[in-house]
């Protein structure tokens, strides 16, 4: 076969995958743009507007809360998740009888899909739920969790509820990397735990942490399904995230699909400064 | 130096994060779990004193009691619960097997070839990966209703390969990567064309990683509200995402027994299977892309 020949046979492997990729992703990031420039009318076909939609949006309120919530949600949950799945890992890599089990045990929660969670949720965050009876045990008085104060960080604990266990399968995989003859060396020049841990443990740690961390604040800036359906981005706009805006501008409160549009494009710098950094962890 | 008194600390401080570690994880899934067994005057009781199962028959035939119970629910969810399983079940299938089978063929060419624009292939997998799909809304309901595809089970299954391929093309990638290439030159020589090398020789050892790509698609979907919420709008079309959310009107848990059975069995089937696939968790996910 010539090389022209064996080049386009190599193609033939990953067409439908590039196709559907670009039917799925790249035109609709096209459309999109194009959209944002629209303005819709009664009943009537699009019509060019300019920058007026991006105009709206930059002089509302709206698009500073919801980018604001966003960011505010995603350092929270992100930073906790980290650390509990830091504190899990390093606790379920010390050696105890029933440690498998409870390896296999941890990811339950990660393994439960976003509505489910939130479903657990609803029953935890009840007037008469869990953590209400819980709280009367203790003789503390019963909290309102979805109140304009509290839904924020309500909605945070269950993301981090739900996510926490990625990192600990990360962080897992990364302290069971490392290689035990640099603890045995460490061990023989004297070091203690803290300077084995500040020495050894967390530079072998990096690359993976790294990784996993751009990956869970990519998804975190994107959940939806969660807070859909536990506080729907309310009371007001406490609890209003980019996701959830993007989803009440096109179906809910405005119903404005050039409007979303501009929505999306205005905020997806955010996204695509994350992704270049996540593909160039990634290795590419 | 360790001596008899760190040796006690250490197991101190296993006994006490064993013990927060199991609370974290148990207290919040008690009340739907417990929810569930229970009959429905004890729903905000902590502790049941009687164990039904009717909430989980009630999935698949509801009784006349169960029925009344939901009655603002029906209205919404004239079906059934099965019906709604059902058709995740129909969507999730459809969008993992498409997702594996073209992913597979994706992930081979990626692991095994070297050419021109192979970077940007690459490239672009990855971009859809980690890609917030929310972004997409819009346009993808735009383009299903000029498809005809609105308000179908294909069309979900279609939309849902955004979450299935470039996963199933990334796993599959660094499955194939691990798979000495020596086997296929073997077939090869023997004179098996690529495809035939590919079928006979490489796919019978890489089944695992077709298991695991599967699996995992196959919770992608399973997990989806988003996408069903925008193009699905008739009831019986409903998939178990978006069934659930019409248990809570107003802030208010209507039938609680019935939406923790939902809830509970929603999240087995995904867990049980996570579970059998526990190993290749973190490799799929994390350092399937960054092995070369």
């Amino acid at each position: 076969m010539s090389r022209t020949a064996q080049s386009l046979y190599n193609w033939i492997y990953v067409l439908p995958t590039l196709v559907l990729i670009i039917i799925i992703f790249i035109i609709p990031i096209a459309y999109n743009i194009w959209l944002s420039f629209q303005e819709k009318t009664i009943g009537g076909e699009a019509v060019f507007a300019g920058l007026k939609n991006y105009q709206r949006l930059l002089a509302s309120s709206m698009f500073y809360k919801s980018v604001g919530n966003s960011l505010f949600y995603t350092f929270i949950s992100v930073t906790s998740k980290a650390l509990i799945g830091l504190g899990v890992a390093l606790l379920l890599n010390k050696k105890f009888w029933g440690r498998g089990f409870l390896r296999g045990f941890s990811i339950l929660p990660w393994a439960f899909p976003s509505f489910v969670v939130a479903v657990l949720f609803w029953f935890n965050y009840d007037y008469r739920g869990t953590f209400n009876t819980i709280f009367k045990m203790l003789g503390l008085q019963p909290v309102h969790w979805m109140s304009y104060e509290n839904a924020m960080w309500s909605v945070i604990l269950i993301n981090i509820w739900h996510g926490w266990p990625f990192f600990f399968m990360g962080y897992l995989a990364g302290l069971q990397a490392i290689p035990t003859d640099l603890y045995e060396a460490a061990d023989i020049d004297g070091a203690n735990v803290y300077q084995k841990f500040i020495h050894i443990t967390v530079p072998q740690l990096k690359q993976v942490l790294l990784t996993v961390m751009l990956l869970s604040t990519m998804w975190t800036l994107g959940e939806f399904t969660q807070i859909y359906m536990t506080t729907g981005g309310g009371p007001v706009d406490a609890t209003l995230t980019i996701p959830m805006a993007t989803y009440k501008i096109a179906f809910l409160t405005e119903i404005n699909f050039p409007l979303a549009a501009a929505y999306t494009i205005l905020v997806l710098p955010i996204y695509l400064f994350l992704i270049y950094f996540t593909l160039k962890q990634m290795g590419e | 130096m360790v001596g008899h008194s760190g040796k006690i600390l250490n197991k101190i401080i296993i006994a006490v994060g064993v013990i927060l570690l199991l609370l974290w994880i148990i207290i919040p899934t008690f009340w739907a779990f417990k929810t569930s067994i229970s009959v429905p005057e004890e729903a905000w009781k902590p502790i049941p004193t009687k164990i039904t199962l009717d909430n989980y028959l009630s999935l698949f035939n509801p009784s006349l009691e169960a029925i009344l119970r939901g009655m603002g629910l029906r209205a919404a969810l004239p079906d059934p619960m099965i019906v709604y399983v059902t058709n995740s079940l129909i969507v999730s299938l459809t969008a993992s097997i498409i997702g594996v089978i073209f992913g597979s063929l994706a992930g081979y060419n990626l692991a095994r070839f070297s050419y021109r624009g192979k970077k940007i292939v690459m490239w672009l997998v990855l971009f859809a990966y980690v890609f917030p799909v929310f972004i997409l809304m819009v346009p993808i309901l735009v383009m299903m209703r000029y498809l005809g595809l609105y308000n179908t089970l294909l069309g979900l299954s279609i939309v849902h390969l955004a979450y299935t391929l470039p996963y199933s093309t990334l796993i599959m990638r660094s499955y194939f990567s691990g798979i000495p290439s020596v086997l296929e030159e073997a077939a090869l020589i023997d004179g098996c064309t690529r495809l035939e090398a590919l079928w006979r020789v490489v796919v019978p050892v890489a089944i695992p990683g077709f298991v695991t790509a599967f699996i995992f698609s196959f919770t992608l979907s399973w997990n989806d509200l988003l996408f069903a919420l925008i193009l699905l709008n008739s009831s019986h079309k409903y998939t178990l995402p978006i069934a659930t959310t019409f248990f809570l009107w107003g802030g208010e848990i209507v039938d609680p027994g019935g939406l923790a059975a939902t809830a509970i069995f929603a999240g087995i089937v995904p867990s049980v299977l996570y579970m059998l696939v526990q190993k290749y968790v973190v490799v799929g996910l994390v350092k399937g892309a960054v092995k070369a």
